[in-house]
């Protein structure tokens, strides 16, 4: 559960949190992109270490680490998951060894810029940045509330899970199948009251005339600056050079 | 028997939940524990049957170091029913619902179908039987997640919030299930902000404000003081409230002894 809690934005004052969404989503989507199409795990492991200023730039060092802490357990997934059947089909290794650590970094690469981009960027001017793109509001909207609802339903699962192993439930017990089965008496529960929640949520949406007008206009509207070219211009110039290393290795 | 040392327990952030908890909580006995929304009552209950466990201090249960068992260990001694039910309630009959924690504790099918059959009758839950928990009434809801966590049979009964959403029928009758349960020897341990509830039906209360215990006692001598319920944002009892109102000399919750004081003044006005 603290894996959420790793993406949930809190308000900061640095540059990071300052700049653009917009010019954000450009950083994301072009390192993103650079994580999936890179294989060589040196190159992965140079744009980890990319991250690293940008982590310290957002002052947002300790919930990154929780992220990649709590996403631990899916690496050591990935890395046995990879890493078993090359080395079963090509025999060797070493190749094994190379492709499963690729894949590894790529997930914690594709953890990090996320958490970056989430840590930093409030839900309501994601929001905004989406409507000035022209996506239409109620899209805008949902994507938004999807976000906004991880935290809380991470909280309620943990509110279920308590109260199901104060009657006894073992999730870690039996074998695999049953730890599945385990989670039956947690996920009910969840699911009803998201189910809930969405009705309630819509309720109150509608009493506030939600959808009312059809042209909405904003209070805040969100600018571009000299920082956020600058931003862009050093994201560009990063993952260009990223590319050449990654050809040259 | 319950002791709990020193407990210090903070959800990260320099928030302390609980900032040196000493409570000591003997067998048998019947007490409401009150306080502020984030005095830290929840966060308490939850080290009785080690769902937290103390970053710093300890807490003893039935002569077990909480740290050093399981909560499933512990759960058999320690019923704890939460605040939501819908937290709870999974399965696709009520039946199936009150036998869920006996099945996971392992015990004979005769048994559990004796100890369900109780709790069905236990909380007037025996029309409902069939029927798909998510299809009653919050009030009922609530009675299930009761029975659910009762009918187990748990030497310590730790009960968060059980008279939100209860009529006052409800109410009494939930009272005298805790008063009979606590005259067969069970520990019964009532967190609450009703304090008219706690007021009408429970001996001991412990007030807690900002993770600490800041008053212990009988409830007739707590309730009573001004100083308290002001420094927990409690709202009093309507006649302890009354009491100060009139100057009553020994202020009190109990209505004889209000009308036997007020019965004295006039008397004495007439004079």
């Amino acid at each position: 559960m603290k894996v959420f809690k790793a993406f949930e934005y809190r308000r900061g004052a640095t540059i990071l949190h300052r700049i653009d969404p917009r010019s954000k989503l450009v950083y994301l989507i072009l390192f993103t992109s650079l994580v999936v199409y890179f294989t060589n795990p040196i190159a992965l492991l140079i744009i980890f270490l990319s991250f690293l200023p940008m982590v310290y730039l957002g002052k947002i060092s300790a919930r990154w680490s929780q992220s990649l802490r709590g996403s631990l357990f899916f690496i050591v997934f990935i890395f046995i998951f990879n890493f078993a059947p090359t080395a079963y089909y090509s025999g060797s290794l070493l190749d094994a060894a190379v492709s499963a650590i690729a894949m590894s970094l790529r997930f914690l690469n594709l953890i990090s810029v996320f958490s970056i981009f989430f840590l930093t960027t409030s839900p309501e001017d994601l929001t905004q940045s989406m409507v000035q793109l022209k996506i239409p509001y109620d899209y805008a909207l949902t994507f938004n509330m999807a976000m906004r609802f991880v935290p809380t339903l991470s909280r309620e699962a943990q509110y279920i899970m308590d109260a199901q192993r104060s009657r006894g439930l073992e999730m870690e017990k039996g074998n695999f199948i049953s730890r599945i089965r385990n989670y039956v008496p947690v996920l009910i529960p969840l699911i009803i009251s998201s189910f809930r929640r969405a009705e309630l949520v819509a309720d109150a949406m509608e009493s506030r005339a939600f959808g009312a007008s059809k042209k909405r206009t904003s209070l805040y509207v969100l600018k571009m600056g000299r920082g956020d070219f600058l931003f862009i211009s050093a994201a560009l110039g990063s993952a260009l050079v990223l590319f050449t290393v990654n050809l040259l290795l | 028997m319950i002791s709990i040392d020193g407990v210090t327990y903070s959800y990260g952030e320099g928030i302390s939940a609980l900032d040196g908890v000493d409570l000591e909580i003997g067998d048998s006995e019947l007490l409401a524990i009150v306080g502020e929304n984030g005095a830290g009552k929840t966060t308490l209950v939850k080290h009785l049957n080690g769902l937290l466990k103390p970053q710093r201090g300890r807490v003893i249960v039935e002569g077990i170091d909480t740290r050093e068992t399981t909560v499933a260990t512990l759960a058999k001694k320690v019923g704890l029913v939460f605040q939501n039910p819908d937290h709870m309630l999974f399965a696709e009959t009520v039946e199936k619902e009150l036998s869920f924690a006996l099945v996971n504790f392992g015990l004979p099918p005769e048994e559990i179908a004796k100890r369900v059959e109780w709790a069905l009758i236990e909380f007037r839950l025996s029309n409902y039987r069939d029927r798909s928990p998510f299809t009653l009434s919050g009030g009922e809801k609530k009675r299930v997640s009761l029975a659910s966590v009762l009918c187990y049979d748990p030497q310590i009964i730790v009960l968060d919030e059980p008279t939100t959403g209860q009529d006052n029928l409800q109410k009494t009758r939930l009272a005298s299930t805790l008063a009979k349960l606590n005259r067969q020897g069970k520990t019964v341990i009532v967190v609450t902000h009703d304090i008219e509830f706690v007021a009408d039906f429970i001996p001991r209360v412990v007030v807690m404000s900002k993770g600490k215990v800041i008053a212990d006692g009988p409830t007739e001598e707590i309730l009573v003081r001004e100083d308290v319920m002001d420094a927990s944002s409690i709202l009093p009892p309507q006649l302890a409230e009354l009491s100060w109102k009139i100057g009553l000399s020994t202020p009190s919750i109990n209505t004889e002894m209000i009308v036997e004081e007020i019965r004295q003044i006039l008397r004495c006005d007439q004079k």
